[in-house]
């Protein structure tokens, strides 16, 4: 599955190939944690990876960056690939992990001088990139403070700024927002953009719905080990979800069988989708078919309290691929 | 809410096996350990084997013999030889032996020879000089006359020399250096557990940095904080305990290159069991704790029945002791005289490291 437009003119338009994710999978014992993914992500391009809890995404991440090695497939950076010479192939990756990985009894420049001398950098070319990604991340005037006298925000900052202080091709970040001050996350919202725009290509997994929508150019929803579904915002709701009508049910109504069954048929000619989360609301993707859909609850002994209309976002098409709301998802994670 | 706190903090403590085994589990251990040593090592109703040579037939040597076994604490057996006896000794058979020369005369300077190592701690020396020097002065000496010396106490030959006038800290100081540091292993195998949990682990992982690279880079720190920490500990006991180094320095840091190795190893290999750090805390430090008693850190060894002494040989902490005791106490003694010592920590160390790399998990 590619994250790119098959079509062939509009293909030697794009930029370059940054990243590429080749049947890439992942077994646990006898457990299979991801399956053979494909997967490419183009330079300047930010890729939203989605996924519910124990869809994959941390294990894809973390076979993408050669931190867990893949039981099959390869990962190919500017087209090497990444088993095969890991030094080259890693020098031009940057991770930065949910946790804060930073040495909090250390200050911003011994731990960013710390993660670009990993990366091969000595001397002058490490002052000029520490001083730079402490720019990028804010922090220029508290650099030599300790880290645990930072905010939460802060640290998230040169937790940022430690994954790419070495100016990698390709970003990976695994929920770069958790727990964060609102500036701080548009701070951060900010770095990436900016760094798309100088041709990084980045990898962004969220539990944030929102934070996707506006920064991802194109997503991938990840399940069950599978990508599910690939491509721009427009793309994925005009093939996955579209607005319709939300029907309130009468409380205690919601779990008859009658009911169930009802609906099950109602749906053939309707499109309905239920919320596990929300039991009490049915939405129905075919506003044409509501009459029937009314006869169908109302035979059954239920009231509709309520009928809106909504519009489809990724909320919705993630709903509809996966089964789940991302929030409940994430909860359990 | 009392009764529901008390409940909840119940509930997290049976499931904390770390915890569990400090609190119940390892109070045995170190019951067991002190009680065998104090058993064997003090109990009165098993007299001390004690090699005597005299010439057959000499009365007095025969009276001093059989004072000496009433006395109880010390159960005389008579050798072909002075030699046998003083062989005995070198070879750290027996603490101390006794050579009664056929021409015994206390107060013209031939006393009785008792055959001690002079290098020994005094927690070794002083109760059997005292209570030997006593016994013999006692049956030798007429009823209502004052008791002179009677006891010439000297090295084997097989032992260097010892250095005069050993202070307690000359003990004390390479005993608590290598209790401490041991204590490394701690600090390894917390450093990697506190990687992992912050995710600096995975950010080293997906550096250009090999595996095999990134362990020796997480290793190397704590050798040179190891030879830093038994640096410092053996010159604040030179500076400010008066203890002294009688063999070689140079074997001294040798000595202690393979002492820190063999601790960095050992944390490899305590970090590859995993663990939490509350887990490491508790057990890996009563561990510790465990080892260095075993192995003479607390109570020399020469105090120890025959079985606990075997027993301290299969830690690393008996051999770090042996070696430097060797070239603290006893004059221009070198590295040809640690070797055997050198051979055994750079064997555990090599263990240790093996068992390490086998068990490491670099995804866990």
């Amino acid at each position: 599955m590619s994250a790119q437009p098959q079509d062939g003119a509009a293909r030697a338009a794009e930029p370059a190939i940054a990243m590429s994710l080749r049947s890439l999978g992942k077994d646990f014992g006898a457990r299979t944690a991801v399956h053979a993914i494909d997967l490419d992500i183009r330079k300047g391009q930010i890729l939203g990876l989605l996924g519910p809890n124990g869809a994959g995404k941390t294990t894809t991440i973390s076979m993408a960056c050669g931190v867990v090695t893949p039981s099959r497939g390869a990962v190919l950076v500017d087209g090497v690939d990444l088993a095969a010479h890991p030094r080259r192939v890693k020098a031009q990756l940057g991770l930065v992990p949910q946790e804060l990985a930073i040495y909090q009894e250390l200050d911003a420049v011994q731990n960013l001088s710390y993660f670009g001398a990993l990366h091969g950098l000595r001397g002058a070319a490490l002052r000029q990139r520490v001083d730079w990604a402490l720019h990028l991340a804010g922090l220029t005037d508290r650099a030599r403070e300790v880290t645990a006298t930072y905010s939460g925000g802060m640290k998230r900052r040169l937790n940022l700024a430690a994954g790419l202080v070495h100016r990698p091709r390709v970003l990976i970040l695994d929920e770069p927002t958790v727990g964060v001050d609102p500036q701080s996350r548009n701070h951060v919202f900010e770095t990436v953009r900016e760094l798309a725009r100088e041709g990084m290509a980045i990898v962004y997994t969220s539990h944030y719905m929102e934070e996707v929508e506006q920064l991802c150019d194109q997503i991938a929803i990840m399940d069950g080990g599978k990508i599910v579904a690939v491509g721009a915002l427009p793309e994925l709701v005009a093939a996955h979800a579209r607005g319709g009508l939300e029907l309130e049910l009468e409380a205690p109504a919601p779990g008859g069988e009658a009911l169930t069954r009802a609906l099950a048929a109602a749906a053939a000619h309707a499109e309905l989708a239920r919320d596990p989360a929300r039991p009490q609301v049915v939405r129905c993707e075919a506003p044409a078919r509501l009459a029937p859909l009314l006869a169908a609850i109302e035979d059954c002994g239920v009231r509709v309290a309520r009928i809106t209309s909504y519009q489809s976002n990724l909320e919705t098409v993630f709903l509809r691929l996966t089964g789940k709301a991302l929030r409940d998802a994430q909860e359990g994670a | 809410m009392i009764g529901a706190t008390i409940r909840k903090d119940l509930q997290l403590l049976l499931r904390d096996r770390g915890a569990l085994l400090s609190l119940f589990a390892l109070p045995i251990v170190f019951i067991v350990v002190f009680g065998s040593i104090f058993r064997f090592g003090g109990d009165r109703s098993q007299p001390r084997p004690l090699p005597v040579w005299h010439q057959p037939g000499d009365a007095r040597a025969l009276t001093i013999v059989a004072a000496i076994e009433a006395s109880g604490a010390f159960a005389p057996q008579r050798h072909d030889s002075p030699e046998a006896v003083r062989s005995l000794v070198a070879k750290e058979k027996t603490a101390a032996g006794l050579i009664i020369p056929a021409d015994l005369d206390p107060p013209a300077g031939r006393k009785v020879e008792l055959v001690i190592d002079l290098g020994a701690p005094m927690q070794v020396r002083g109760p059997i000089e005292g209570a030997l020097g006593a016994v013999i002065s006692q049956a030798l000496a007429p009823a209502g006359t004052a008791a002179q010396p009677v006891l010439e106490p000297r090295t084997p030959p097989g032992l260097a020399k010892p250095l005069a006038n050993i202070t307690g800290f000359q003990v004390t100081v390479p005993g608590n250096g290598v209790l401490f540091g041991f204590f490394i292993a701690l600090t390894v195998a917390m450093s990697f557990t506190e990687e992992r949990r912050s995710g600096t682990w995975r950010r080293l992982l997906a550096s250009p940095v090999s595996r095999g690279a990134a362990l020796v880079a997480k290793l190397l720190p704590f050798v040179v904080i190891g030879l830093g920490q038994l640096g410092f500990l053996f010159g604040i006991g030179a500076l400010f305990f008066g203890m002294r180094v009688a063999g070689s320095v140079s074997a001294l840091v040798v000595l202690s290159l393979a002492v820190v190795l063999c601790s960095t190893a050992l944390g490899l290999a305590m970090a590859a069991l995993g663990g939490t750090e509350k887990q490491l805390g508790g057990v890996g430090s009563v561990t510790l704790l465990v080892m260095g008693l075993v192995g003479g850190c607390m109570v020399p060894r020469l105090v120890m029945p025959e079985v606990m002494r075997t027993i301290g040989m299969a830690v690393p902490h008996s051999w770090a002791l042996d070696g430097y005791y060797t070239l603290l106490v006893r004059t221009g003694t070198g590295l040809t005289d640690i070797l055997p010592q050198l051979g055994a920590l750079l064997t555990f160390a090599a263990g240790f490291a093996a068992f390490g790399v086998w068990k490491f998990r670099f995804e866990r």
